[in-house]
């Protein structure tokens, strides 16, 4: 692939210099200046000329991805009133007074458990989703695209579905669970699962899991397609059982697909809105919480706050994507 | 190959935090059109849905008075967005907060938008400002001009489910909050819930007032000093904890909104609950209760009822950036004719915010005791600080009943008095 480019574009630089060649036979007085300048401003024009094609993208990353940054570093330094007039500077204000919430330290080691959980839960339920779909069976197919509802359907459908699907009093998951025995009656604490921080906690990772599985299985799904059948044949003919197989064979090729998969995967959970905020808005208090519900609860009062709470998520991130990979060190597995 | 991986990695992850950073301002619509005054325009209208489903939405009640107000003044358009009372006020905050302003909003209104000078006063908007009520004058005023115009009203009371309180052996409605803690005993062991206490964010500030009122106390007093911590207050958020540890109420009110408790009220599930007669259509809708079987009476205070309640107006805002000011006057003239404002009461069982519809609703048996209870209705603070103190309590103030009422209404006493 590479070399294939760099060849290509090395007869291209050979190439053009052969039609430019009759310019030397120009006359005496315009032949000095430009016989000189000519090939400069050509290999500046050719330097350039990948900018041709990587230049609307820089600009959409500049422009789409850039800009919002410093906006929102800029924002985070800026004393704001909450109908967004600038009142002027606030200095570190706005970190300090982020920094003084009560709440903050609960919210960030929510997120962490929230973000590890949810996609160490997918990751493993994927793993097992994808090598059940890689075999053949009848309805595969049919199979397959059921897999992909929870993905198509928009995320705030599914949460308020499992919302009220967990009314205390009527909802259908709790009717379920006293009909088996496991609930003793309906509209009490125990019915109440989205009351109770921690329950509430619990089943919303579950929801979680749930919208992020149909995006793992297929991209594990397809890594498992790129492993050649004759590895297993082979393994097969050399007595390896089947766990065996799994552990040497399977998993390492499918290392890279794992590893964009969860990488993928943090980034989403770690930023996940829609299930939490319609799923219990964050509360009671801010007990179900999760950096971003609580930067979106600031925001309605304090938008300099809500700014620097968005910094420290973004640091965050990028902290954890930078961890990710040294710890999985992509380079070799993905060269 | 490797690098771009990496920068691509980068890439992604800073744009889908950037992405779900935009999220929250996603309902923003694109900003109105300028016109020359007195001109054709099209105005922003942006209301509070009244409804209790597509059939009676309140977008459909505007569009009424829209069509017919287009016919007479062509150059005149209105494109009218109806949000449901959940999202109401975050949902204007951030259309504000990003300078897409709307010409006019009907629902919640805050003291802010007049500081920042984003309105017209009530005089620049309307030919007849003095057919308002009076009695909610003051709180849409800011420095002794009015800037929130009152468009619907309402006054609160217990409602009480009749049927529950016959099978349970209960003679009279509640009168203190002794009554309402053995008559909620009486009914938890029918199966229901005894007392619906909504604490979640949606309205958490009006059922936290109404309580606080039954033990004199309140969020500011008489004089505007903010009292939100007061002695009395944290005895009421006490009382209140005592009722849910009893397992009286609903499980964790930290968690439960308004509408889905009047839902269960209007469901049978539930004895007693504070309403507006905005429950009355919903209870309509849901079919299980008849009119025979319920009742509302004056809210019980701590050793006797109410002697004041809440009364509750929903203003109108119009709004200056986008220079509309003659537009929005015509529009508003006209909206506010006695005929509308009846319809409107009429549709969601609210009460008219003008004397001239008062006056033409005085004699009706449902509406005359509610708007007999209004002039003298307490009413929430209007100071520029509410709105953080609204939106701050609306996500604490239920903690009160699981944790330490004294430092959650520490809190946001404190906020009060940080100021906004």
């Amino acid at each position: 692939m590479t070399d294939q480019l760099t060849g290509g574009s090395s007869t291209g630089a050979v190439d053009s210099p052969a039609p430019s060649r009759p310019s030397d036979n120009a006359p005496a007085g315009a032949a000095g200046p430009s016989g000189r300048t000519g090939p400069l401003a050509r290999r500046i024009g050719q330097s350039l000329s990948p900018l041709l094609w990587v230049g609307p993208a820089v600009a959409l990353i500049a422009v789409v991805v850039l800009w919002p940054v410093v906006v929102m570093v800029h924002t985070s330094i800026q004393h704001i009133s909450p109908d967004g007039f600038v009142l002027g500077s606030a200095g570190g204000g706005n970190y300090g007074d982020l920094f003084s919430e009560p709440a903050l330290k609960g919210v960030l080691i929510r997120t962490v458990i929230w973000t590890v959980a949810v996609v160490v839960v997918t990751m493993v339920l994927s793993l097992a989703a994808a090598q059940l779909f890689n075999q053949r069976f009848p309805g595969r197919r049919v199979a397959r695209w059921a897999l992909i509802m929870p993905w198509a359907a928009s995320v705030m459908m599914t949460a308020l579905i499992f919302r009220w699907s967990l009314n205390a009093s009527s909802g259908v998951i709790n009717v379920f669970l006293r009909d088996v025995g496991l609930l003793h009656r309906l509209g009490t604490n125990q019915a109440d699962w989205l009351g109770r921080p921690t329950a509430a906690l619990v089943w919303m990772m579950g929801v979680a899991v749930f919208v992020s599985l149909p995006f793992s299985t297929y991209a594990l799904l397809a890594g498992l397609q790129t492993i050649p059948a004759e590895l297993y044949e082979a393994a097969r003919v050399d007595g390896a059982g089947t766990w065996r197989i799994y552990r040497s064979i399977t998993l390492p090729l499918l290392r890279p697909a794992i590893i964009v998969a969860t990488l993928i995967n943090v980034i989403n959970v770690f930023n996940s809105f829609p299930i939490i905020w319609e799923m219990t808005r964050g509360g009671p208090g801010y007990s179900t919480s999760t950096t971003t519900p609580f930067m979106f609860i600031l925001k309605q009062s304090y938008i300099g706050e809500s700014a620097a709470m968005s910094v420290l998520n973004f640091g965050l991130v990028i902290v954890v994507v930078l961890l990710f990979l040294r710890l999985t060190r992509w380079k070799e597995q993905m060269g | 190959m490797r690098r771009s991986l990496i920068g691509a990695a980068a890439v992604a992850a800073v744009g889908s935090l950037v992405l779900s950073g935009c999220g929250g301002s996603s309902g923003g619509g694109g900003g109105s059109s300028k016109g020359a005054s007195g001109g054709a325009a099209t105005l922003k209208l942006v209301v509070a849905d009244y409804g209790t489903g597509p059939q009676n939405t309140s977008s459909k009640y505007w569009k009424g008075i829209i069509s017919a107000f287009h016919t007479k003044n062509p150059s005149i358009s209105v494109n009218v967005t109806a949000i449901n009372w959940n999202d109401f006020d975050n949902q204007v905050q951030t259309l504000i907060q990003n300078h897409q302003y709307p010409d006019i909003t009907e629902g919640d209104y805050f003291q802010n938008y007049a500081q920042e000078g984003l309105l017209y006063s009530a005089q620049d908007a309307l030919s007849k400002p003095g057919n308002l009520l009076q009695a909610f004058k003051a709180q849409g005023s800011y420095k002794g001009t009015q800037y929130g115009m009152p468009f619907t009203t309402s006054s609160r009371t217990l409602f009480y489910n009749k049927k529950l309180f016959q099978q349970a052996g209960i003679s009279s409605p509640p009168q203190t909050w002794a009554d309402i803690k053995a008559d909620a005993a009486k009914i938890t062991k029918l199966g229901k819930v005894g007392y619906g206490l909504p604490l979640g964010p949606e309205e958490a500030q009006a059922e936290t007032l109404l309580w606080f009122l039954g033990n004199n106390g309140g969020y500011q007093t008489s004089s505007g000093k903010w009292e939100i911590n007061s002695p009395q207050n944290v005895q009421t958020m006490q009382f209140l904890q005592s009722l849910v540890k009893a397992g009286l109420t609903e499980p964790h009110p930290g968690t439960k909104n308004r509408t889905d408790l009047w839902q269960d009220f209007a469901a049978g599930k539930i004895g007693m609950i504070n309403g507006s007669p905005a429950l009355i259509p919903i209870m309509q809708k849901a079919g299980v209760l008849k009119t025979s079987d319920w009742a509302s009476v004056s809210i019980p205070g701590k050793s006797g009822p109410l002697s004041t309640t809440l009364g509750v107006c929903d203003n109108v805002a119009a709004f200056k950036p986008n220079g509309h000011q003659a537009q929005i006057k015509k529009f508003l003239d006209f909206a506010y004719q006695d005929k509308y404002q009846l319809q409107f009461d009429k549709e969601y069982d609210l009460l008219p915010a003008t004397t001239s519809a008062a006056k033409a609703l005085s004699s009706d048996p449902i509406f005359a005791p509610f708007l007999k209870a209004l002039p003298n209705a307490r009413q929430y603070p209007s100071d520029t600080v509410w709105a953080n103190v609204k939106s701050q309590l609306q996500h604490t103030v239920g903690t009160a009943i699981t944790g330490n009422p004294k430092s959650v209404l520490d809190t946001l006493q404190q906020t009060a008095e940080k100021g906004a």
